[in-house]
């Protein structure tokens, strides 16, 4: 065994000698032949003549000698790639193409691999992350509204203290916010609140100082400590040990900081934490329960380390047995079950995966069309060099050897496109990261770690070799299906290219499906951020926040008044409404329904509280009775505002009614959450639901009749760039009150943007295929034809010398061309229409106009294929009849 | 083939054989493999000739045979091959199991 590796290393290593020794060799042999010959009285030529018959080919000799050594194959490969770059050189402009498009189709591959990657696979950077599991608390039956829950801090003590399969056990919120004030310094922070077992178990060490000590973590509200984030280190502190030890204020609570986490840990979830406290402050850090640490405050997550030898298998086996004892009997909005799942990516949201893979899908599409497009272009490539393969297979070489040559031959910008698309992708996905990853719809900074990893780069160079062998198959097998036939018409004018046709009209298909699809998508989602009966541009938004610093109602909603009355009083703003629930455009959950129906026919619908002047500041058409106002207070009868969809949906002399008829409701009462109220406006409805999501009814009540009401989101309509106008707005509520935190400062449009961010990820990324595909399909034209013409030049040429006019070769060649572009644009209606449904959960708004899409696509498409027709038909037009005949 | 006379090609592997006979009182060279054959076997048996370099390649990563450079009779450089301990064992096996086949065979015709 190990001589025969020795023997094959050397024959490898020595190639080129053993080469020549075969040479002599075979040589030796035939003139021994031929000499026997002549002795027998045979003359020499024909002696010459027989020995060399009776040898058959030197070269399939050579061929099987090489193979017999054991080296043929890895030495064949080494000469076909000197070969091949050979080739690659001679003909710069397929060269050139093949890298290109290749690279072009990657990039595309390897940004969805890195997205994919990211999202749902790429463990923490800490240590051991795969011994790492998230436990998670489950509500509602599986498989029908099963749903997560979070967990109150005596239900996580409970699985911590008596699990045996996880070695640790930490609890933490990783987003609560926290209004912080140090050094001068005061803003709403991302913050995170960990039990004191949370860095120890991921195994992070401090930057500087220390983390939280056990007994820093016993008693609730005693030890104010935190940890800082390493970027809030530098850009508070100016990176200064000084900070150890600095008070901060937090919520209006001071801390001591203690230590500064390292730059590579910024918490376990997507949103950045830029200050730690322990479990014991979560009071400080979540406003919203009377006892943060009882049992109904249900806030935290948890993460476990497995015990050694433990499986998250075994874990999920063993934490249900350990649930308190009231998730037994749990209704079904409360936790009932415990779920274990390693470790992983950021999501586990089935909508997202459902986006990547679509994503996936296109690359993979566009990869195909990539592979489809050089099959072409290697086909008219190598018809060319049809002379040269005949010769070497009439000389004896085997068909697997011009095979394998025609293939490493692709190979080779197969592999250098593959590796130039990982590098382009780099900046592909970083534009993807700051154009949709950077920013949530409420402005709050998102983090994720979009690097490289090996697997990727072997993927995508593995999908780059994959696409060059498919391209390449086809027009080696052609190669040797000629066989050793010297390919007579290679060079006279009967070659069709109707062979690769079908690859064109396939293209050209895909192209009209992802321009179809690109523009539903990117015009749904310019709809969906432009507004229906609502208008999104000149509305600037912000949230305020008294309940992190503890006021009281009263206190927050003299405050808000204010803040009202201040900004409407500026110059450039027009009108200024608030929210209690949730965001402008959004809100909560209520029952309602008539007087007279009993509790369970009670409908859940939306619902929010709004101020007056907030169906104003959003150019929502009010359709009957009036806003919200001054009238509206705590003291007077409860009213509300219904929207279209919910007056269908409870008065049923209204169901399936249009128009004016609606407003019968006005002065109708309604029970929302079991107080009736009566009902004073009806207004449009606001479609912001996808095409597979039917109208949502909307109820609205007055903000100012919640006497509870603390926190807000306003609206703010502005006459000139809200972005632009948003400092100034900002200021002015500091003015009235310094002290509240005020967060997500952000434009309507840009929150309408965070929501349709799948809408807007696949616009982007099909789009990017559909231009790909598009150029494409006009090279592989253009290269098809202009081959085509110029291998019947001489056609051509008899053609025009027997009277035919140049326009009528030019007609010719571009019908030739528009023929399988027109196939192919039909094939791709088809295929647009089966691709729309693919994304037709993403789409917002009517399709009662898509057919103008199609249609555009598929002019655009025919445009492209018509002007890559149009400039080689040119070149064939204008042949001169008398060049084209001498020049055979 | 050019030589159409009534010899008989090679049965499938028995070329190995042949060749390490052929090789097996003193080295020699491709083309002297090939005549002993034929001279031998009173030239019944014809060898390949496409099929003999292979052959002997194979026999030498093998490990079989092995190859040196020599004068030839006629003062030409020419490839010798001998055989190497581990093909003499070979040759002694492969004529035994070729001695037993053929005299398997060779009852089975004469009476079945």
């Amino acid at each position: 065994m190990l001589s025969d590796l020795l023997f094959r290393l050397r024959a490898l290593v020595r190639g080129r000698t053993m080469e020549r020794e075969l040479d002599e060799e075979l040589r030796f042999h035939v003139e021994h032949a031929i000499e026997k010959y002549v002795a027998s009285g045979v003359p020499r030529d024909e002696a010459i003549r027989r020995a060399r018959l009776m040898f058959g080919g030197v070269d399939r000799i050579k061929e099987e000698c090489r193979d017999a050594r054991g080296v043929a194959f890895v030495e064949g490969v080494l000469q076909d790639l000197r070969y091949g770059v050979r080739t690659l050189r001679r003909a710069p402009i397929f060269s050139i193409t093949a890298i290109v498009t290749i690279a072009l189709s990657t990039a595309a591959l390897a940004t969805v691999c890195t997205l994919a990657y990211t999202l749902f696979y790429r463990r923490l950077p800490v240590d051991r992350p795969e011994q790492l599991v998230v436990v998670t608390a489950t509500r509602g039956r599986p498989g029908i509204d099963a749903a997560e829950g979070l967990v109150a801090f005596p239900d996580y003590v409970a699985f911590r203290d008596r699990t045996k399969t996880l070695s640790d056990l930490a609890a933490h919120y990783p987003t609560a916010p926290l209004f912080v004030t140090a050094n001068g310094n005061a803003k709403e922070l991302n913050g995170a609140v960990v039990s004191a077992n949370f860095f120890p178990l991921l195994g992070v060490q401090p930057a500087l100082g220390r983390f939280f000590h056990p007994n820093e973590d016993q008693v609730p509200e005693r030890d104010r400590v935190a940890v800082l984030s390493h970027n809030l280190w530098r850009t508070w502190f100016g990176a200064s040990s000084e900070a150890i030890g600095a008070l901060v204020r937090i919520n209006g609570v001071d801390f001591t900081v203690i230590g500064v986490a390292p730059p590579t840990f910024s918490g376990v979830g997507i949103y950045p934490a830029e200050i730690y406290i322990p479990t014991m402050m979560l009071g400080v850090g979540y406003r919203w329960c009377e006892s943060s640490l009882g049992p109904t405050c249900t806030i935290l997550e948890m993460m476990g380390r497995l015990a050694p030898g433990r499986t998250s298998a075994d874990a999920q086996a063993e934490l249900p047995t350990l649930m308190p004892a009231s998730w037994a009997h749990a209704p079904k909005d409360e936790n009932s079950g415990i779920k274990v799942l390693p470790q992983r990516g950021t999501t586990t949201d089935e909508s997202q995966m459902r986006l990547v893979r679509i994503l996936v899908g296109v690359a993979i599409v566009l990869l195909l069309v990539c592979a489809a497009n050089l099959a072409g272009l290697l086909r008219a490539q190598s018809s060319a060099r049809a002379g040269e393969f005949a010769i070497r297979l009439s000389l004896g070489a085997a068909s697997g050897r011009v095979i394998r040559q025609v293939m490493t031959e692709s190979l080779i910008p197969a592999f250098a496109g593959g590796a130039a698309g990982v590098l382009l992708s780099q900046a592909f996905i970083g534009a993807l990261a700051a154009m949709f990853y950077a920013v949530d719809d409420e402005g709050h900074p998102m983090v994720f770690d979009f690097s490289l990893t090996p697997a990727i780069v072997m993927i995508v160079i593995g999908a780059a070799l994959a696409a060059g062998f498919l391209f390449s198959v086809g027009p080696a097998m052609k190669v040797v299906r000629r066989g050793g036939l010297v390919h007579a018409d290679a060079r006279s004018g009967t070659t069709r290219w109707s062979s690769g046709a079908w690859l064109l009209g396939a293209q050209a298909a895909v192209a009209v499906a992802l321009v179809a699809v690109t523009a539903l998508l990117a015009v749904s989602a310019h709809g969906a951020t432009a507004g229906t009966n609502f208008e999104a541009s000149h509305v600037a938004l912000m949230r305020l926040r008294p309940r992190l610093m503890k006021y009281p109602p009263e206190r927050a909603q003299r405050f808000q008044r204010e803040v009202v009355q201040r900004l409407e009083a500026m110059p450039g703003v027009d009108s200024v409404s608030l929210v209690g629930i949730g965001a402008i455009l959004g809100g909560g959950r209520a029952m309602v329904g008539l007087p007279e129906w009993t509790v369970d026919q009670r409908v859940r619908v939306n619902y929010n509280e709004v101020a007056p002047r907030y169906f104003e500041t959003l150019r929502t058409p009010l359709l009957a009775g009036r806003e919200f106002d001054a009238r509206d207070s705590v003291s007077s009868p409860r009213v509300a505002i219904v929207n279209e969809t919910l007056a269908r949906r409870v008065w049923p002399a209204l169901s399936g009614v249009e128009g004016p008829a609606l407003s019968g409701v006005i002065g109708a009462t309604i029970v929302v959450r079991n107080v009736p109220h009566r009902v004073v406006g009806l207004v449009k409805d606001v479609p912001l639901q996808t095409r597979t999501e039917d109208a949502q009814p909307w109820i609205y009540a007055p903000f100012w009749q919640n006497p509870q009401q603390v926190d807000s989101r306003l609206a703010i309509r502005v006459a000139g760039d809200p972005a632009a106008m948003l400092p100034m707005l900002v200021h002015e509520v500091n003015r009235v009150d310094p002290d509240v935190p005020i967060a997500e400062t952000i434009t309507l449009p840009i929150q309408i943007a965070g929501w349709i961010r799948p809408l807007r990820v696949s616009a982007t990324f099909i789009g990017y295929a559909a231009a790909l595909a598009m150029l494409l399909t006009a090279i592989g034209l253009y290269g098809t034809l202009a081959f085509a013409v110029s291998r019947r030049t001489k056609e051509i040429g008899i053609r025009m010398a027997l009277g035919a006019a140049r326009a009528r070769v030019l007609r010719q060649v571009v019908r030739e061309g528009m023929t399988v572009v027109t196939a192919g644009v039909i094939a791709g209606l088809g295929l647009a229409a089966a691709g729309a449904r693919l994304v037709t959960h993403l789409l917002y708004g009517s399709a009662a106009a898509d057919w103008i899409f199609y249609l555009a696509a598929a002019l655009l498409v025919s445009a492209v294929g018509f002007l890559a027709s149009v400039m080689p038909a040119r070149r064939a037009a204008a042949v001169e009849p008398l060049v084209a005949l001498r020049c055979e | 083939m050019l030589d159409s006379s009534p010899r008989l090609d090679l049965p499938q592997g028995t070329l190995d054989l042949l060749i390490l006979k052929a090789i097996a009182l003193d080295p020699q060279h491709g083309w002297a493999i090939s005549e002993r054959i034929q001279q031998i076997s009173n030239n019944v048996l014809q060898v390949n000739q496409g099929s003999l370099y292979p052959a002997l390649h194979r026999l030498e990563r093998r490990g079989w045979i092995k190859a040196e450079w020599d004068v030839s009779d006629n003062n030409r450089r020419a490839k010798y091959y001998e055989l190497t301990k581990k093909g003499r064992k070979q040759l002694e096996q492969q004529t035994d199991a070729w001695r037993t086949l053929t005299a398997a065979i060779g009852l089975l015709l004469d009476h079945a």
